[in-house]
């Protein structure tokens, strides 16, 4: 029945006579930090027009009454595979990994928006995300990209918006890592100075059999403040990132960060945002003997700006799941919300999204209960205004098999 | 006084390995007296918790009762209870369950940090290897023992992983830090025998150009060796005993399963395969008793609740691999409420991280099947992490559920526990307080945890 409710709904919503559309006394969570208050919020197009009470509409407004139902921005995933992974363990079905190509390595051509985890996201809430290459043995995996998950062949998004690497236990010593690392920004320092072509035929480049496009992404991480998450967690390996981010003056975001507790002070001054997995206590390795659950309320006491990640692929949404263990474990909530919003947003410059406010993006979503709770659902979806359909492979195989008529489930549908 | 029951209800529930020994081969016999349990309870003192709501993991729900336990027992649950002269703690506004049981976890033999030389869980050297048993790998000083007792897990179950067709015996545990695996072993609980489905075995025998590489090697793998097993039986039931074959500690495993003495839990992800897996156990006259994972246990639910099978599954997890992409989050509440109800739903882990938050995961289950419109309250959802895994492990005589004369294994929570912000503030085992969030003293500490990253402290919990 939910679903057919819906579904219902959306045909209204789409209506093309529908101009506007009021979502009326909701619990509204801007995603800037401060506390919820029950307002109004007017979408006009795919633009939040305006944020108040009492806001004045014309007969042709659509109103949808939220009577307090929580209402976020919708939430942007950091860190995720989605439409370039679709089963890890088949590899014919990844798009996350490059032979050729090192940090030059982008994904962005291989986004598929008709991945079953887009709708399965988006129904549960995430309404873009950042998507990242995998790991790979190299320290710098290559440049992720931003998607709106709508699911559209006209995709939406922001092209090679951050690099992404790892420093940590490895079969290689860490001072090797921290050491190539210096020198491949230093050949990204050299590709201002003379042409690709020349920096492609020192040593170094030669040996990693750098390509161009490698070059153009580390000049990218020295010359223009390209967003550069590592991930690491020992405690001195923390501050080694810090002092690698002074000496290149680099855009960091550490991910991960487990020992960060132990580094507190150092990482506060340093105004490094950061991602982390607040359920992940494991002592997974050598590198996170200091993990804990704590994690999150000491980085938010710090000010540390704090986004999530969560521990498995394909339910990103989960980072809710993830900042409500935080928050039951000191993280104030409004941080909670605004670091699967706001924070996102700002940290990667994804342009006017990740809060409600007059002249954002209405990336919206309307819940049926406190959204840290992971029990909890949307009730609805609006990406860029538009109203999205709730259902997925799961609801559409739950239909399915909760369907009593007596004949074979291939005919069911 | 409004009492649930009284204390004339025998105190002692021991679980009836005796009783069963009549109807047990001589091979089975034999082999309980290895490697048995020797553990006991911490030393504890009677406790009344009063003013609690309780779910007593059956399907009930009682708001506003008092709790006794003594002797490491639970005594009396009731209203208005008093006792003078023992520990009363006001639990007003809080919840306790029985504690946590996870049917599937790998604690022990995939240890934290999980380095290769910790790496103990598959003996993934031939397809049979139902000659190994979990415990026999087990590292006592695994740090993710207390972060499961911290998340309320009062009982586990060790499996070996699935790589093979038959990966060995599994083992049940009281989640007590202790220097050897015999003081930690649940006393009288029966073995389990691993066996997987599937991609696993197929894979990891088939890269390496032998068999199983099909899912059909894997069911010729399954019924050789049960051939094996009938053959080694009537071998060992000669009146001859010189005619007996010689021992064999794979075999001995499998008569165990065939004698009724040993359950089976089977790592099985698709619908067909489960039900191919009936059909074995069909031909060789064994039970299974539970099917692992089981993401497409929805789909032939009606089947597992004839059969009397436990699904045991995830609330969300899927596409890591091609046989866990029809994952649907209805799955547990489908399986719950097959035939009227009477299906055997089971929240389990697999996971060191999930193992901390299993009533996080039953809420999630809980809530996707009532919003596939199903009907299933707090109370009996319960069960999916209590009495369910109990009854799963051969241990329900014992623990699983808070009835009178059974082990006081409780938590008390913060808050309702299927809340994030639920934090299991009391875990007791055996009626002893195994953890305390407000007392470091009352809060295990392994040989792992202590000073290693600076001598002076303990690894942050």
């Amino acid at each position: 029945m939910k679903y057919l409710f819906l579904s219902l709904f959306l045909l209204f919503s789409l209506n093309a006579f529908t101009q506007s559309l009021l979502l009326k006394g909701g619990m509204v969570h801007s995603g800037n930090g401060e506390g919820a208050q029950i307002q109004d919020i007017l979408i006009t197009g795919n633009t939040i027009s305006r944020v108040g009470n009492n806001l004045a509409i014309n007969g042709t407004t659509e109103v949808i009454e939220l009577n307090g139902l929580p209402v976020t921005p919708g939430l942007i995933s950091p860190m995720s595979n989605l439409g370039i992974v679709e089963i890890n363990a088949l590899d014919v079905t990844r798009d996350d990994e490059s032979d050729v190509l090192k940090a030059g390595f982008s994904i962005f051509n291989a986004f598929n928006p008709h991945s079953t985890g887009i709708p399965w996201n988006r129904s549960n809430g995430v309404t873009s995300a950042i998507t990242s290459p995998g790991s790979s043995s190299f320290p710098l995996f290559g440049l992720a990209s931003y998607f709106v998950l709508d699911g559209s062949l006209e995709i939406k998004g922001l092209k090679d918006i951050a690099m992404f690497g790892r420093m940590g236990s490895s079969y290689g010593s860490r001072a090797e890592t921290l050491s190539v690392l210096e020198s491949l920004l230093e050949l990204g320092q050299k590709a201002s100075a003379m042409p690709i072509e020349e920096v492609l035929e020192m040593r170094l480049a030669d040996q990693l059999e750098l390509q161009a496009q490698d070059i153009l992404a580390l000049k990218r991480l020295v010359d223009d403040n390209l967003p550069f998450v590592l991930e690491t967690n020992r405690a001195v390996d923390i501050l080694q990132a810090i002092a690698l981010k002074k000496k290149y003056g680099l855009n960091l975001v550490l991910a991960s960060v487990e020992e960060a507790p132990l580094v507190i002070n150092q990482l506060k001054a340093s105004k490094i945002p950061v991602i982390i997995d607040p359920m992940d206590n494991i002592p997974d390795s050598f590198d996170e003997l200091g993990s804990s659950l704590m994690l999150g309320k000491v980085l938010d006491e710090a000010g540390i700006k704090i986004m999530f990640s969560t521990q498995r692929s394909h339910n990103y949404h989960l980072m809710r799941q993830g900042s409500g263990n935080a928050v039951a474990y000191g993280m104030s909530y409004e941080t909670a919300i605004q670091g699967m919003t706001q924070t996102v947003a700002e940290t990667f410059n994804l342009g006017a999204r990740g809060t409600i406010a007059q002249g954002k993006i209405a990336d919206i979503v309307v819940w049926n209960a406190d959204p840290l709770e992971p029990s909890s659902f949307p009730e609805f979806v609006f990406i860029a205004g538009q109203a999205q359909d709730l259902s997925s492979r799961a609801t559409r195989l739950t239909e399915r098999y909760t369907n009593k008529e007596n004949k074979p489930s291939a005919y069911k549908h | 006084m409004k009492n649930i029951s009284l204390l004339s209800v025998p105190l002692l529930l021991i679980l009836g390995c005796s009783d069963l020994d009549e109807s047990l081969s001589e091979t089975t016999k034999s082999q309980n007296k290895s490697f048995a349990s020797t553990y006991e309870p911490m030393q504890s003192q009677p406790i009344l918790y009063k003013s609690a709501n309780i779910y007593d993991g059956l399907g009930g729900e009682f708001l506003d009762y008092d709790l006794l336990i003594a002797d490491g027992k639970i005594v009396e649950m009731g209203q208005s209870l008093a006792q003078s002269g023992i520990n009363v703690i006001d639990a007003t506004g809080q919840w306790i369950t029985p504690g946590i049981i996870d049917i599937h976890s790998h604690m022990g033999v995939y240890s934290a940090p999980g380095v290769s030389t910790s790496s103990d869980g598959n003996e993934a050297t031939s397809p049979v290897t139902a000659e190994v048993w979990a415990e026999h790998s087990i590292w006592t000083q695994d740090p993710q023992f207390a972060l499961a007792l911290k998340g309320g897990v009062t009982s586990f179950h060790v499996l070996p992983g699935s790589a093979n067709l038959f990966g060995g015996r599994g083992a049940t545990f009281k989640n007590i830090s202790k220097n050897t695996i015999q003081a930690m072993k649940f006393p009288n609980a029966p073995h389990s025998l691993k066996m997987a489905c599937g991609e696993n075995p197929k894979r990891v025998y088939g890269n390496r150009r032998q068999s199983p590489a099909t899912r059909m090697g894997n069911m010729a793998g399954y019924r050789s060796a049960w051939i094996d097993a009938a053959d080694y039986r009537d071998g060992m039931q000669d009146t001859d005993s010189d005619k007996h074959p010689k021992r064999d500690l794979a075999m001995d495993t499998l008569v165990g399963v065939l004698d009724g003495e040993i359950l089976i839990q089977n790592h099985c992800y698709r619908a067909e395969e489960m039900a191919m897996m009936v059909e074995l156990s069909k031909e060789f006259d064994y039970k299974i008793t539970t099917f692992h994972h089981a993401v497409e246990a929805y789909k032939i639910a009606d089947l597992l609740a004839d059969e009397g099978i436990c699904a045991a599954m995830w609330a969300d997890w899927w596409g890591f691999k091609h046989e866990a992409y029809d994952m649907v989050p209805a799955n547990i509440a489908i399986i719950d409420q097959a035939r009227n109800g009477t299906g055997c739903a089971i929240v389990h882990s697999d996971d060191e991280v999930g193992i901390q938050h299993l009533n996080q995961e039953a809420a999630k289950a809980m809530a996707a099947g009532n919003r596939a419109g199903f009907d299933i309250s707090k109370a009996h959802a319960m069960r999916w992490i209590t009495s369910n895994p109990a009854k799963a492990a051969g241990v329900i005589e014992a623990t699983g559920s808070i009835e009178p004369g059974k082990d006081a294994d409780i938590v008390l929570w913060t808050h309702n526990p299927f809340s994030v912000y639920a934090r299991a503030q009391q875990v007791l085992v055996d009626g002893a307080l195994a953890f305390d969030m407000n007392d470091p003293k009352a809060q295990p500490v392994t040989d792992f945890d202590l000073g290693i990253i600076q001598p002076q402290t303990i690894r942050a919990q």
